[in-house]
């Protein structure tokens, strides 16, 4: 007959500059035992090389020290949002998110509600003593009422606080869990039952059938200030009146088929279109330019830039458009920069244009002043310039709202400021990328395209100076 | 037959509470740590295991078959 000893655990834990074989949880702690039960199943099911555990913030933190398999630990009340991205990056591992009540049942329950609502494919093994215990005793939203803890010195007053937190119940509102229970670890028969209750949470995960979630009631003799069998009757006589044990969910039988999780589909696949542009080639003798839109919204301030920026990216520039605007989707202010370069760009940010484009007043006001020398102003011509530009800086008066009109297209203000960006040659961008560009804009409309184009070619061919 | 690591034992008792058959006691030796570790009686271990999965520790206690 094989020994009965621990499997699943580091033979030493080097901590502290220490190296020794026992934990740091208190004595009596259900943590410890709790701990050995993992590392079991894991060793047990052949899971150690496939399992990346979550350790938590609070007493659990130091998991990474004793079970032998791999760890990432998550920051206070995250483990779960964490355990979400190694589950979706790494769908072959068995993920599993250690968590405590304060842990998940506080700062991080929407983390942890969440992921159960997605049905994330990982299993929460979540540990309720009643209280913050790395802390020193607070009470938790799991508290019992009239439980006393360091901040309910005269018990857990539900007037004042509310009544405990059933994390079990509320996620068997959930549809995707396909497990959740409650065990306990205060006694023989109940660590038998939670021993058997996480082996199932692993061969869930191994199997990949979906999100488990398993409460373990664990006594905390120090911050109970009881003995370790007080505490542990505690757990039975009055934690298991408020959380009572047993299965809220189990539907990861044999017929539940594995969830696989979809493959996200990389940035080329998303953006790429089939006569796609080769990426931006180096060219350190392209001069860089940088371009700030501005105007209201409505005006097509933004998908001027865009427009840019796309022809840009046609010439094989390296290319970056970067919106500002306010919460209104019409009629506020906005604006947006566009760089367009031979090398990298570091910064979106414009903060002294080469060439700026401006469709109302405040526009004017508020970006003429940063144009840099040499640069130039396109500002609509129904604009009072009521400031001069800066000294050196070309200004070009260029009646697009009334062009605009004039052609019985009113939305096409942004075409007929592209016209004067064309004819005045401020982009460094050839004219057959800018027209290709404004054609591609409307493909969704593509009669719109052409008609665009036409009247660019119009507007460019018009003599206003 | 249970074996205890005397180092690795923090003296809670959960394993004195538990044992079917009362053959382990909180000894009056300390241990390097200054705790009074668990003892066995020396006669009644039937190598059933519940000391060592009420035991918070994983190298306090063993069975060795």
């Amino acid at each position: 007959m094989a020994n009965i000893e621990q499997r699943g655990m580091y033979e030493s834990f080097p901590r502290s500059g220490k190296n020794v074989s026992y934990t740091h949880y208190c004595p009596g702690c259900g943590h410890g035992i709790i701990n050995k039960l993992i590392a079991e199943a894991c060793a047990d099911l052949g899971l150690q090389d496939r399992t990346i555990f979550v350790d938590p913030v609070g007493c659990g933190v130091f998991t990474y020290y004793y079970w032998d398999a791999a760890h990432i630990s998550a920051a206070h009340g995250r483990a779960s949002a964490a355990a979400t991205g190694v589950s979706r990056a790494r769908p072959d591992a068995v993920t599993i998110a250690y968590q405590g009540d304060g842990d998940l049942g506080a700062i991080g329950f929407n983390n942890a509600f969440q992921a159960a609502a997605r049905g994330e494919r990982f299993g929460c093994i979540f540990v309720n003593n009643s209280l913050y215990g790395m802390t020193g005793g607070q009470m938790a939203p799991t508290t019992l009422d009239g439980e006393t803890t360091t901040t309910t010195p005269f018990g857990r007053d539900p007037a004042l606080t509310g009544h405990p937190l059933h994390v079990c119940e509320v996620f068997a509102q959930l549809k995707a869990p396909v497990y959740i229970a409650r065990v306990s670890v205060a006694d023989t028969k109940r660590i038998m039952q939670a021993k058997q209750a996480i082996r199932k949470v692993f061969e869930i995960q191994r199997d990949r059938k979906g999100y488990a979630l398993l409460e373990i009631l664990a006594p905390c003799p120090t911050n109970f200030k009881m003995t370790p069998d007080k505490a542990a009757a505690f757990c039975i006589n009055e934690m298991e009146a408020e959380f009572p044990l047993g299965v809220f969910r189990d539907s990861a039988g044999e017929g539940l088929a594995p969830r696989e999780i979809p493959r996200a589909a990389s940035c080329r696949e998303l953006f790429a279109e089939k006569d796609a542009v080769p990426p931006a080639a180096d060219d350190p003798s392209f001069e860089e330019r940088r371009f700030k839109f501005a105007g209201y919204g409505g005006q097509g301030i933004l998908s001027l830039g865009l427009c840019i920026a796309e022809a840009a990216r046609l010439e094989r520039r390296h290319t970056l458009w970067f919106p500002s605007y306010g919460p209104e989707q019409r009629g506020g202010s906005a604006n947006c920069s566009v760089v367009v370069s031979g090398t990298p760009i570091g910064s979106p940010a414009v903060e002294h244009p080469d060439v700026l484009v401006c469709m109302n007043q405040p526009a004017y006001e508020r970006f003429a002043g940063d144009v840099k020398k040499g640069g130039t102003i396109i500002v609509d011509a129904t604009v009072p310039v009521v400031a001069d530009p800066p000294e050196g800086v070309r200004l070009v008066r260029w009646p697009a709202v009334k062009m605009a009109e004039e052609f019985g297209v009113p939305k096409a203000a942004n075409t007929m400021m592209l016209a004067a960006l064309k004819k005045f040659k401020c982009t460094g961008l050839s004219d057959e990328n800018l027209e290709t560009a404004l054609v591609a804009s409307f493909k969704k409309k593509p009669a719109l395209g052409e008609k665009n184009r036409e009247l660019l070619r119009a507007a460019e061919a018009r003599d206003h100076s | 037959m249970v074996v205890v690591e005397k180092e690795n034992c923090k003296g809670c008792g959960r394993c004195v509470a538990a044992c079917p058959k009362k053959c382990l006691e909180i000894g009056e030796r300390l241990n390097s740590m200054g705790i009074k570790s668990v003892e066995y009686k020396g006669e009644g271990c039937i190598s059933c295991g519940i000391c060592f999965y009420n035991c918070p520790e994983p190298y306090a206690l063993r069975i060795e078959k």
